[in-house]
């Protein structure tokens, strides 16, 4: 174990890093539509991975500069995101009531299941690569990162740091912090929750999308990219609070990253894969010991004797 | 010939995955998302055993089905108190993981997995084509369905469904819900592993993607297309799910790998049609395949009106024409009270959250067939009283003795099996069970939800059930509801239903009945009707407790009161006691 050099354990931890703050970009993503909308977007994987066939489409088959690709690429999921949550889950939501979670969840569950093998049926099952940005390598206090890393890094302390200020500052932020934490009470006061809903899904689907498009980038593209990914996000949405900052599901995505990564000094790569759903599964257990005290407290503290 | 027994056998198969499931999600209301990653731990195990050891392949199926059951049980703990979104999250954590350990061991063939699985043998016959397997398949199916109605149909089931519906007051009325969800998890998932088992003899390989996420997904949408909480349902769905592939490939003459795409993604557009436009799926919960549908509503020649019951407003009518002598009754019996023996026996009962004193120093006293009145302002704590007595919620000191017996420290359940049960103030009725089965989850010592006499001893259950029945008709027609017995709790109106909560909670045959205004919410008729309810209750020597705003209520019931502020009781007395202290009756009663 000692044997573990000071420049693997240095490599390792930028490569965390790497990762990591994708599965927090994605986290973030799926911890506001959990948290302000209450609805399991289990598509979002698909919505992920159809962003980075888009934008392959057009760079690849139509031709378009890299850039312009990338960005209609990205702003067609924004639109299919913000479609689901208006055709899709809205109207499931107004007819199920109370059921709403399993409801959706059924819907949201076709959806990406039919998605996932539309995408097999019209670009076939093979991996194709997103090429137009030239890969360089870029040393970083002595770790190895290619250029590409270095910009989804930076893209994601960005996106997450604007949310960030959004909900801490703006008018449309208190909104949506509203409707997050009461959406009965946010109509009494003059907020839409239905619009609220639209523009969270379209803020999460343009994560998702700019993620999965440097993701793309950076490895390849295939039907499959997007399973892995987002089920990771779920778990850092769940283990960062769907209720809390953004900043902070986006910094547990960095550590469930270096987790995955440094593991692997001990355990083989099979096993590293697994560690993170370990973890999950002891969190769960032990928030469901402890969640029953604070169910409790809310129970007797929400409800008038 | 040799295709069709092909999809028979797979019908077959994934229909014992299909009920198991719906037994989980559509009875007992948990949501799991990994049945075929249990599936894996039966088919591994099972195809493990054959390969290194030549062990018949179904004595394998059974080891691995208590395997995979065991650890569907140890999944069960964490998954206990989680709700609807960490349940999906929890499962498919735990479905990555099994996979996960699956390709990991080079034993198991890694990615690969185990090829070659020597043909299953059964008395002595080699099961070599896939029409050898119909018969065994679908005896296991029958034997596999049997198991299936008996828990999800029977009382168990009427407890599963209370679980799913309303865990809290399922078990108020004494029932374990922690065991009954770990044994449902168990016995579920120890179905999955046998499925899983047959399906990798079947096909003679035990590999990941046999078992993967979107194997679960699909024996999920099985479930979903078939309707929840209906058995024969889950069959049907199995038989769409896998049938859609040959059809799309003899109809539309897809090629078999096109085809098979085009059949997931037709079944995940379904899902979400079907999601919109018939979310019960194809055979809702309580509908019969072989029955018309108008079965039920044809039974029940007669609609029961939503008029207060004929009795029931002929004793409502008398106690208004005696209303003007009730003042002499209600004090001789205050006299009385104190003569009672006492039957619940509470002693500094202190509670706090954090900085909020929800109840402190509590002691109080109930007396054997008389009624007790709890009242005072909002957010006194009073309904955190009857949490802290019936164990909701557990007291940071203090003792609860019930006939000399200590409380404090069981459970809910426990404390409803020993004799003090409790109603919610906002009802919750069962909604989906009718308003007898709502009756009958009252009724405590039930052959039926216990797993040994249900499969051990039919004819006593049989039997049980019966008296059960009776038992819970015979309550329903005491407080006038017996006309509505078969309608649904939830569609009745708010009266109705607190009618049938109390008759549920007067099953129970508890000694001490606390009800959490009992006359809140429903109008004047109705409110006459359950105080008269009540009283005969009390007349029957059973000790009451009510937590009331009314006081016209307190005035008419209670033998003793007391008055509660902010988790104290700072007075106590007769109503008429404390409506003539000047402090009280200045602040709270407004009759200075």
């Amino acid at each position: 174990m000692l044997a573990v050099t000071f420049e693997t354990v240095r490599q390792l931890v930028a490569s965390g890093i790497v990762n990591g703050s994708a599965y927090g970009l994605l986290g973030v993503a799926f911890a506001l539509i959990l948290g302000v909308t209450g609805r399991f977007h289990y598509a979002f994987g698909v919505l992920y991975t159809l962003s980075a066939y888009f934008a392959f489409t057009l760079f690849d088959r139509v031709g378009w500069p890299i850039l312009i690709s990338i960005v209609i690429g990205v702003l067609i999921t924004v639109v299919m995101g913000v479609g689901i949550e208006a055709f899709i889950y809205r109207p499931l939501a107004a007819r199920a009531g109370n059921n709403s979670l399993l409801a959706i969840f059924v819907a949201s569950l076709g959806l990406g299941v039919a998605g996932g093998n539309l995408i097999q049926i019209f670009w076939g099952a093979q991996t194709h690569s997103l090429l137009g940005v030239t890969i360089k390598p870029i040393g970083i206090l002595g770790a190895n990162v290619i250029n590409v890393d270095v910009y989804a890094v930076l893209a994601a302390v960005l996106l997450v740091g604007t949310l960030t200020a959004l909900l801490r500052f703006t008018g449309l932020g208190r909104s949506i912090k509203a409707t997050r934490s009461n959406p009965d009470m946010a109509l009494l006061v003059g907020v839409d929750p239905a619009r609220i809903y639209l523009v969270v899904f379209a803020i999460a689907s343009l994560f998702a999308g700019i993620a999965a498009v440097f993701a793309a980038l950076k490895y390849s593209v295939d039907p499959t990219m997007g399973f892995r990914p987002v089920v990771l996000a779920f778990v850092v949405a769940f283990l960062g609070g769907t209720s809390n900052s953004p900043v902070r599901v986006y910094l547990c995505g960095v550590v469930i990253g270096l987790i995955e990564t440094i593991s692997s000094i001990w355990l083989s790569v099979r096993w590293n894969q697994l560690v993170v759903f370990v973890i999950l599964v002891i969190y769960l257990a032990s928030f469901s010991f402890n969640r029953s005290l604070f169910a409790r407290i809310r129970q007797v503290v929400a409800r008038p004797a | 010939m040799e295709v069709a027994a092909n999809y028979i056998d797979q019908i077959l198969i994934f229909s014992i995955f299909a009920l198991s499931l719906n037994l989980l999600l559509g009875y007992a209301g948990q949501v799991s998302v990994a049945h075929a990653s249990f599936g894996a731990i039966g088919g591994y195990g099972a195809g493990y055993l054959s390969i290194t050891h030549g062990w018949n392949l179904f004595l394998g199926a059974i080891v691995g089905a208590v395997v995979a059951g065991i650890i569907g049980a140890i999944v069960a703990l964490p998954a206990l108190r989680l709700s609807v979104e960490y349940l999906i999250l929890l499962t498919l954590g735990v479905s990555s993981v099994l996979l996960g350990l699956f390709t990991t061991f080079p034993q198991l063939g890694g990615t690969y997995g185990l090829i070659g699985i020597p043909p299953a043998s059964l008395f002595g016959y080699d099961l070599l084509k896939t029409s050898d397997w119909l018969i065994p398949l679908a005896v296991i199916l029958v034997v596999i369905y049997g198991i299936c109605h008996r828990l999800g149909e029977t009382a168990y089931g009427r407890v599963l469904k209370g679980i799913r519906d309303d865990p809290e007051a399922t078990q108020s009325l004494g029932k374990n819900v922690v065991w009954f969800k770990v044994a449902i998890f168990g016995i579920t998932c120890a179905m999955a592993g046998l499925a899983g088992a047959l399906l990798a003899g079947f096909n003679s390989l035990a590999t990941p993607s046999q078992f993967s996420f979107d194997v679960s997904l699909s024996i999920f949408a099985m479930v979903i297309f078939g309707g929840t909480g209906n058995l024969a349902g889950s069959i049907l769905g199995a038989a769409t799910v896998i049938l859609t592939k040959p059809l799309l490939e003899w109809a539309v003459s897809l090629a078999p790998e096109i085809a098979s795409l085009w059949r997931l993604t037709l079944y995940g557009l379904l899902l979400v049609v079907l999601m919109r436009l018939r979310p019960q799926g194809l055979v809702p919960e309580g509908a019969r395949l072989l029955q018309p549908a108008t079965w039920r509503a044809g039974s029940t020649t007669e609609q029961p009106s939503e008029a207060l019951p004929q009795h029931l407003a002929e004793e409502a009518q008398d106690w208004k024409t005696s209303a003007g002598s009730s003042g002499a009754i209600v004090a001789a019996r205050e006299a009385d009270w104190i003569d009672q023996p006492v039957v619940l026996e509470v002693n500094g009962l202190s509670k706090a959250f954090g900085s909020i004193v929800a109840a402190e120093d509590l002691s109080m006293v109930l007396r054997k067939g008389t009624i007790t009145a709890l009242v005072g302002p909002n957010g006194a704590g009073k309904t955190t009283v009857f949490n802290l007595l019936t164990g909701f919620i557990k007291p940071d000191s203090g003792s609860v003795k019930l006939n000399g017996v200590e409380l404090i420290g069981t459970t809910p359940n426990r404390v409803a099996n020993a004799g003090m049960v409790r109603s919610w103030q906002d009802v919750r009725v069962i909604p989906r069970l009718s308003s007898v089965q709502n009756v009958m989850l009252g009724v405590q010592e039930q052959d039926g939800e216990r797993l040994a006499g249900l499969f051990g001893n039919p004819g006593a259950v049989r039997q049980r059930e019966r008296e059960v029945h009776d038992e819970a008709m015979e309550w329903l027609r005491f407080v006038g509801m017996d006309a509505f017995a078969r309608e649904s709790a939830g569609a009745l109106s708010f009266g109705q239903s607190k009618l049938v909560a109390l008759a549920r909670v007067l099953a129970t045959n508890a000694d001490v009945l606390l009800l959490d205004e009992p006359a809140s919410g429903i109008d004047r008729q109705w409110v006459d009707a359950m105080l008269g309810l009540i009283e005969k209750v009390r007349e029957q020597g059973r000790t009451v407790c009510i937590v009331e705003h009314n006081l016209m209520v307190v005035d008419r019931l209670a033998d003793h009161t007391y008055f509660m502020e902010l988790g104290r009781i700072t007075d106590q007395g007769t109503f008429t006691e404390l409506t003539s202290s000047p402090r009280l009756a200045k602040a709270y009663f407004g009759t200075a």
